[in-house]
């Protein structure tokens, strides 16, 4: 939840405000306020959006508010028509439009301003146009009608943090977007008390749960770099870059340029008609299977090659598993003209010939994994100790989100594009940015990672995983990390991973190479076990079938990761109005041979 | 005062030698040990394998494999060395990587080791800063030196930083490498001894990856309280003869 810091006043107060790195700052343009702005606004972050306070302001002042002071927001506490907020469309900023509640409130007339109007604001209702300090009667928000996010405003202060809370876990809250607070904070009108507002803001963020990482690279109790010291200054250069390079406009621009031309970005939402007659209900497929080298792998090779180019190094490495991370990672070094080594187990190395011979048509050299069970663990453990033996010129292209911090972020931030243009892609499509369901298959999980980033925090929306239960999740055959594993340590994070009462990691199973993996990404494991996640296990067979069921019924061959995702329609209902995405997250080509094999075509 | 510490003010060289706990076989657990004090040797490194050994090359990684395969487990090298300070006195360290201690619980595998009279750890994947904010005390408590690495690549502000965290000695890795994948050392690992030797560290150190003969431990130690043998003692007790002759190995190293 955002948080607005409301009724600024004094430029010293407002820099130490700005510290705090609240979402917004607001400043009231209204005489008869106390805390009447009437100065100007000093340096502060350009991630705080600096809001203006009106109260049936003449338009004209308003603009020329905006504009003197380069405001990102207008809060309007008066009568202001929706003609009004109309009028302030062109301006280029957000329209917060508040309405008072007292005891009962008629949400009706809410109704007009729905499309004038990006937040609604409540606050209670009092003598003043806000500022009364006490709190209205949050439950009336059960009835709350619409799905545009809101303020919620009037009163609040640090002793209503256990209502906070309450209120978090109640229906009420579901569209509430932000907090906003002011008298309770102040040492006199418009002087906010520094100390207790931070206090507020860390009980706050104690309070609210969240999915992404934190500044110590965890997810909750996940995550973290357990790594050998030889690895250290690596991951500790890129820890403390990747940031910071993502963030240069000329990157931005470069990786948004890639992921269009090259990539063939935006991937389709292609809503699946006769999928969804079958299970009566709406299935929209994010076609990741339509990127070049097929598959969401090459959004984060990508993302990444770019980084080791910034960062001066020159030679690539990676591991795979089937050969679609080792195929993506060799197609950009051959974009980049850098040389490309890719670890394999000798076993994937054997079963998954087509792959090699890709890999090496594009340049790269395979090294097969001979240690352990020669399989995508071991081929890991490989690149890893390459990475140890070459600590100065190598960048280590890891496929998924896992691995030590920062990696599980960084892989998911490349990955990210996939929510990035759903949420677009539906609106166009349904009129909201938000499914009822994202669904995608996990293995170490990277597609799912981005197909469920943009939404992590939007309660609306629900999250399903889908791993691979092999043969059954109680065979002895299985990769259902989530039910099978327990928290541990693997290459370089702390997750939840499958092994033995005595910590050695153990081999999983599954049809599906790209799910063959004992652990599953820090992030994924914090949803797990925060609940954020519904996981579900999808076996060898029904995920066959499901894959079989798309080609039919759709015309598109999927890779079997993704069939187990489309699988769990067999298990589950959804209602008829519920839009359910999937993330396709690869093609089956690659698969044929299994498909072959499998039902003996 | 630890048996590390006391050893470490001793006026010598000192040689460690690290082998995987049940390799070749799984009861040659003690045996190696009661060799290898026996011949002089000043410290030991009981490897306690794992099925995953990222910093570990070929030669370490196929004795953990072997070993698992062998029965080796936590509860069973525990077993074995329950009775070990009956008849060696020499410091033992633990090596280990951190997960199957993780799951023992970490408490729990202090306090046994503390029973058992295990002297140290050195777990190469449990980061230092990690270690100082969730389990120093714990280790303290019972009376064990965690031992960090350093690497010729680590700053000279995170070497300080380990070294005011540590209180026996600091682990110092040879050169950019997994284990046993060196063969001799040049300019550049001279260099990079000079350089931490001139640091004036609180922490003796003592020199490993990359020592397998007389020539390289000399080289080490030159600059060094001492070196740490591993891959080369691993390779040569997998030959047939190798345990009943730990004698000649620690004699070809010191003369």
């Amino acid at each position: 939840m955002k948080l607005k810091i409301c009724g600024m006043k004094y430029q010293e107060n407002m820099t130490q405000v700005a510290t705090l790195q609240p979402d917004y700052l607001g400043f009231i343009f209204y005489d008869k306020s106390a805390r009447n702005f009437d100065t100007s606004i000093p340096q502060i972050s350009n991630s705080i959006k600096k809001t203006g306070v009106f109260v049936n302001e003449d338009l004209d002042n308003v603009i020329q508010k905006i504009n003197t002071f380069n405001l990102q927001a207008v809060q309007l506490h008066g009568e202001e028509s929706p003609e009004y907020c109309k009028k302030l469309e062109s301006q280029n900023i957000e329209i917060i439009k508040v309405f008072s509640i007292k005891d009962e409130f008629n949400f009706e007339v809410l109704k007009p301003y729905e499309n004038v109007c990006d937040y609604f604001l409540f606050d209670t209702k009092g003598k003043l146009p806000g500022g009364n300090g006490y709190t209205f009667n949050w439950s009336v928000l059960n009835n709350y009608p619409s799905t545009k996010s809101f303020f919620l405003s009037g009163g609040i202060g640090l002793e209503r943090i256990e209502d906070i809370k309450k209120f978090q876990q109640s229906k009420a809250s579901k569209y509430c977007y932000a907090l906003d607070v002011n008298s309770k904070f102040e040492i006199e009108p418009g002087l906010k008390n520094i100390s207790i507002l931070k206090e507020f803001k860390n009980k706050l963020s104690n309070n609210i749960m969240n999915y992404n990482v934190d500044e110590k690279g965890y997810y909750g109790e996940f995550g973290g770099a357990f790594i050998p010291e030889m690895l250290y200054p690596n991951v500790e250069e890129l820890r403390q870059n990747y940031l910071k390079i993502m963030a240069e406009p000329d990157f931005k621009k470069e990786f948004d340029k890639l992921l269009k031309d090259y990539v063939g970005r935006p991937s389709p939402l292609y809503f699946a008609k006769r999928l969804s007659e079958k299970y009566n209900t709406k299935v929209y497929l994010k076609r990741e299977d339509l990127n070049h080298t097929g598959a969401h792998k090459i959004n984060n090779t990508i993302g990444q090659i770019l980084m080791a180019k910034r960062l001066g190094k020159h030679r690539i490495i990676a591991e795979t598993g089937a050969g679609q991370h080792g195929v993506a990672t060799a197609t950009v070094c051959a974009l980049m003209g850098l040389e490309c080594i890719v670890y394999m187990g000798e076993i994937d190395i054997a079963r998954q010939a087509p792959n090699v011979a890709r890999m090496k048509m594009l340049g790269a050299k395979v090294v097969p994994a001979l240690s352990g069970s020669r399989t995508l663990k071991d081929a890991t453990n490989e690149a890893i100790r390459d990475w140890i033996n070459n600590p100065v010129d190598t960048h280590y292209i890891i496929g998924s989100a896992i691995g030590p911090h920062p990696y599980p972020d960084m892989v998911t931030k490349f990955q990210a594009v996939i929510s990035e243009e759903i949420k677009w892609q539906l609106k166009e499509q349904e009129g909201r940015e938000n499914p009822d369901y994202v669904v995608a298959c996990i293995g170490g999980g990277s597609n799912a990672a981005g197909t469920y980033y943009h939404y992590l925090h939007e309660k609306d929306v629900n999250i399903i995983a889908v791993e691979a239960a092999g043969l059954g999740v109680g065979s002895g055959e299985s990769a259902a990390t989530s039910v099978l594993g327990k928290e541990g340590i693997i290459h370089g994070c702390k997750t939840l991973l499958m092994q033995t009462n005595d910590g050695q990691i153990t081999e999983p199973y599954s049809i599906s190479a790209g799910l063959d993996y004992p652990g599953v990404g820090p992030m994924h494991a914090h949803l797990c076990k925060t609940g954020r996640a519904e996981f579900m296990a999808v076996t060898d067979n029904d995920a066959m079938n499901a894959g079989l069921d798309l080609c039919k019924l759709e015309g598109i061959i999927p890779a079997i990761e993704s069939s187990h995702a489309l699988a769990i329609f067999e298990q589950r209902t959804f209602k008829p109005e519920d839009v359910v995405v999937v993330s396709l997250s690869g093609r089956g080509d690659k698969d044929l041979n299994n498909y072959i094999e499998y039902f003996e075509i | 005062m630890n048996r590390i510490q006391t050893k470490l003010r001793e006026d010598k060289k000192l040689l460690s030698i690290y082998f995987t706990a049940g390799y070749p076989n799984i009861d040659d657990t003690v045996t190696i040990i009661k060799g290898l004090e026996k011949n002089g040797v000043d410290m030991i490194e009981i490897g306690l394998p794992f099925s995953d050994p990222l910093a570990d090359g070929p030669t370490i990684q196929a004795s953990s494999t072997q070993a698992l395969k062998n029965g080796m487990t936590t509860e069973v090298l525990f077993n074995q060395l329950k009775d070990i300070r009956k008849t060696v006195n020499i410091p033992l360290i633990i090596m280990g990587y951190f997960n199957p201690m993780f799951q023992y619980g970490v408490e729990t595998f202090c306090k046994k080791c503390q029973d058992i009279g295990i002297d140290g750890l050195i777990i190469p994947d449990l980061p230092v800063d990690v270690y100082h904010e969730e389990y120093q005390a714990v280790f303290e408590k019972y009376g064990l030196i965690n031992v960090f690495l350093i690497t010729p690549q680590t700053s000279d502000e995170r070497i300080r930083y380990i070294d005011s965290i540590s209180n026996g000695f600091i682990y110092m890795v040879s050169s950019a490498s997994t284990t046993g994948t060196q063969s001799g050392f040049g300019e550049e690992q001279t260099n990079y001894f000079e350089r931490i030797g001139s640091m004036k560290l609180k922490n003796p150190q003592i020199i490993g990856f990359g020592i397998s003969n007389n020539e390289t431990f000399s080289q080490a130690t030159q600059h060094a309280k001492g070196a740490i043998i591993g891959s080369a003692f691993v390779k040569y007790v997998t030959n047939a003869d190798g345990i009943k002759t730990i004698g000649s190995f620690v004699k070809s190293i010191l003369n």
